[in-house]
């Protein structure tokens, strides 16, 4: 049985970018900015391997992970607690990314910055959801910038 | 020596991330709103709401290992690492500090052109109070704007 929610689809679209944390093998940990989480499966989700960065460094010393996502439409967050299975650089995942990436730079104006090299495949070991770290939308006030 | 450009940064408004690793080097995150770089050029305080501060403190407290991403909206970005030093209850200076890290970000990604739908709940909507204060020395610095020189060493 899988244990990502069908609700948590929507933060896997990449239209606000997830973080992840990472460790390298002698313990020093990494937080990185990704474009986006992919659904691959209940029990999978692929990380874009775009450069040869520290956190494709790290999985591959140390397999475990954790992502935190976040829904444009609700603005529910979510940590999942991953760790690192294998790479593919091509098949349907690896395609389906790569076009979302291409959609996803265009959007942001980085187009021809960002390149799929890999899709990185993680199995999903525990999902959170953040409960109790929003502020009501209607309690939210625009307020003026001030220094 | 934090760098000039890097403590401009730091003063925001940015998007501020933290990460820790616990002593089975399983990695924790968390959201930090509010930094300050103090004068020392050396140590930097973020603040962390209370309610995912037990985890951030306890790998600390372990290790001492700690990780600050801070990214603009304009995607420059940047990540200190250090060494955990202390931590204290948030008072009402960091509070005020925090309101207006807030309030800065929310302009700046109105004027770069995030709708208020999306801008009001992403920059406003973390609760941020009771918050808890962590310092920590910084080491080592790099650059993570999206590129081919991201994650180049830069202090």
């Amino acid at each position: 049985m899988g244990i990502l929610p069908d609700e948590i689809k929507p933060a896997m679209q990449g239209v606000i970018p997830s973080h992840v944390v990472t460790c390298s093998g002698d313990g020093t940990p990494n937080a990185s900015a990704i474009s986006q989480v992919y659904y691959v499966d209940p029990d999978h989700v692929a990380l874009s391997h775009q450069f040869f960065n520290k956190t494709v460094r790290n999985v591959r010393e140390n397999p475990r992970a954790t992502a935190w996502l976040i829904s444009p439409a609700t603005f529910d967050a979510w940590n999942l607690e991953l760790e690192y299975d294998h790479s593919e650089t091509s098949g349907p995942i690896f395609d389906t990314m790569d076009m979302q990436i291409e959609a996803i730079a265009s959007m942001v104006g980085m187009k021809g910055i960002f390149k799929l090299r890999a899709a990185d495949i993680y199995r999903v070991v525990t999902v959170t959801k953040n409960v109790g770290e929003r502020i009501p939308l209607p309690d939210i006030a625009a307020p003026a910038a001030r220094r | 020596m934090i760098p000039d450009k890097v403590v401009q940064v730091l003063q925001g408004p940015a998007f501020v991330q933290v990460g820790t690793r616990n002593a089975q080097l399983r990695p924790a995150h968390a959201v930090a709103v509010g930094v300050i770089a103090h004068a020392d050029r050396e140590t930097v305080t973020f603040i962390v709401p209370e309610g995912r501060s037990a985890r951030i403190l306890s790998d600390l407290q372990d290790n001492g290992r700690v990780a600050l991403g801070i990214a603009l909206v304009s995607h420059e970005a940047y990540q200190l690492k250090g060494t955990y030093l202390s931590s204290r209850p948030a008072g009402d200076e960091d509070i005020a500090l925090q309101e207006a890290y807030r309030a800065n970000l929310y302009a700046a990604a109105r004027q770069a052109g995030f709708p208020d739908e999306i801008a009001r709940p992403l920059t406003l909507g973390f609760v941020y109070r009771p918050g808890v204060a962590i310092i920590f020395r910084v080491e080592e610095i790099f650059l993570q704007t999206p590129g081919p020189g991201a994650g180049n060493k830069m202090a």
